[in-house]
């Protein structure tokens, strides 16, 4: 599968009177996107704010990031199997307004959604800060259970991003890269000399609004399966989760997985990168076993030397890591796995729940239990009144100044375990 | 928790979802339970299913609680 990524570069975003890109800038008729989103007769009302970096904003409570893109070339449409039809994508031409993401933004679970500042030293946690961001606060109709609300904000943060993404489409861009990954056997004979790869991408999938979406299907419901890189890049994975926000991925994560970029940048220089196999964290240890059983399986089978890990999440999911990272060991085949900490507010404490000496090569995306102080902030996108049981966040957190006294957890991506942030750890 | 009170000279039974993590932690007599949302019962069963399967667990548990271990064990069925 091969596909060229069209970068077209976003340096402002502002409203005008059509939606369209002009010299690097975004326009958005404001109206036409509360059309599409009240379009939903389970949302009441919809706000739509810009907030750009540097902008003395804070936005929160964040549910979900989204970058907006469009097919060009190649068969289907981004988001298949949600936005469009099921067919298979990651082929063609996509076009990518680099520098822009639309935010969805609504009180769903109340304490598991994050935080966003556009400046001050928060900004620094969390990479949606540099974004020109079009901010879609949401609020359901009165009676509509959480999981209905978050069904809602969900779709309509896609269908906002897809309406944005097609206004790329006949946009010159200011960059293209090409990704290409061939059927295995080709890949094999291509680089012979070179140690196969492979990806293991674990999706948070514990169910009660921590779920994410392949090609529509609710992940928790899948085995382990076999994905080219490029179908990731156009949105055959996309995030349904409210959970703690420093480790989730968002979709803007899933669609920039640095792994996949970082994996294709060495792909035949010194490594051969062979795919991706996604895998769940479900709530049953019989789905556990059954899930890190057939990854280890399926990277036996790829032929894999190597594997990178990738979690999502933290708690429980420890565990899934663990039973990937010691079942792939056991086929004889490396490891690295790329995680988060939560070793107290000192570092001190043992960072994840579960642990095997063969977990021996771990990138860590930081300690989410840092607390860090946000000044007050001029401009509130979205609403401040769940700030205190935020989690990460504690009683007395939302200071009478405005100003936050919580733990990094309470920030969109800081921790993020696709190494999506500039916090790490190395060992000496 | 587990270990500090078998530290005590109280025999402990750690009934949890995720078996491993118990492992981990050094748990001696493990009860595996039912998912980790809902570890001691099952929404998706009837009420009086789901009555017979919690009294089954107990029991396992009361069971464990007076079975000597010799180190870490987990009771399966």
């Amino acid at each position: 599968m091969r596909l060229e990524l069209g970068k077209i570069n976003i340096v402002d975003v502002q409203f005008g009177d059509t939606t369209k890109i002009e010299s690097g800038t975004l326009y958005v008729n404001k109206q036409k996107i509360i059309d599409i989103v009240m379009e939903d007769e389970h949302i009441k009302s919809v706000e739509v704010e810009l907030a750009k970096p540097g902008e003395e904003t804070r936005i929160t409570p964040v549910k979900d990031v989204i970058e907006p893109r469009v097919k060009v070339e190649g068969q289907g449409e981004i988001f298949p199997g949600v936005m469009s039809k099921v067919t298979t994508v990651g082929t063609g031409r996509t076009h990518v307004l680099k520098g822009a993401a639309v935010i969805t933004c609504g009180k769903i679970v109340g304490f598991q959604e994050g935080i966003i500042d556009m400046s001050g030293p928060g900004s620094e946690f969390t990479p949606f800060s540099k974004l020109n961001n079009v901010c879609l606060v949401i609020k359901p109709v009165d009676g509509l259970k959480q999981h209905e609300y978050e069904a809602a904000v969900r779709m309509a943060g896609l269908k906002v991003a897809t309406f944005i993404g097609k206004v790329g489409k006949d946009v010159q861009p200011d960059e293209v890269e090409v990704y290409e990954t061939k059927p295995l056997l080709e890949s094999i004979n291509e680089y012979p000399n070179l140690p196969k790869v492979g990806y293991v991408y674990m999706l948070q999938t514990q169910g009660l609004l921590h779920d994410t979406y392949v090609y529509g299907v609710d992940s928790k419901k899948i085995v382990p399966t076999i994905l080219y890189p490029t179908e990731v890049m156009d949105g055959a994975i996309l995030s349904g989760n409210c959970v703690s926000a420093c480790d989730k991925n968002t979709t803007y994560h899933h669609q920039n997985n640095p792994i996949i970029h970082d994996l294709y940048e060495r792909h035949g220089k010194d490594i051969n990168f062979v795919g991706i196999i996604i895998t769940n964290e479900n709530v049953y240890l019989a789905d556990k076993e059954r899930s890190s059983n057939w990854t280890a399986k399926l990277c036996k089978y790829l032929g894999l030397d190597g594997a990178i890990v990738s979690q999502e999440g933290f708690g429980n999911p420890d565990t899934d890591l663990i039973m990937n990272c010691k079942k792939i060991e056991n086929e004889g085949i490396k490891t690295v796995i790329v995680t988060d900490e939560y070793a107290g507010r000192d570092g001190a404490s043992q960072s994840l729940a579960d642990a095997d000496a063969k977990a021996d090569a771990v990138v860590t995306g930081g300690n989410a239990n840092e607390v860090i102080i946000l000044p007050p902030m001029k401009k509130i996108i979205g609403m401040l009144d769940y700030t205190d049981k935020i989690a990460g966040g504690f009683d007395g957190s939302l200071r009478a100044d405005g100003s936050i006294e919580a733990e990094i957890q309470v920030i969109t991506g800081a921790t993020n375990e696709l190494g999506f942030n500039k916090l790490s750890t190395i060992g000496f | 928790m587990v270990k500090e009170i078998e530290r005590t000279g109280i025999p402990v039974v750690h009934m949890c979802t995720v078996v491993p993590i118990s492992l981990t932690v050094g748990a001696n007599r493990i009860v595996p339970t039912i998912a980790i949302p809902h570890p001691l019962g099952n929404p998706a069963l009837e009420k009086e299913d789901e009555k017979k399967l919690r009294r089954k667990l107990v029991e396992k548990a009361l069971k464990a609680l007076q079975t000597e271990v010799d180190g870490q064990r987990v009771f399966e069925d």
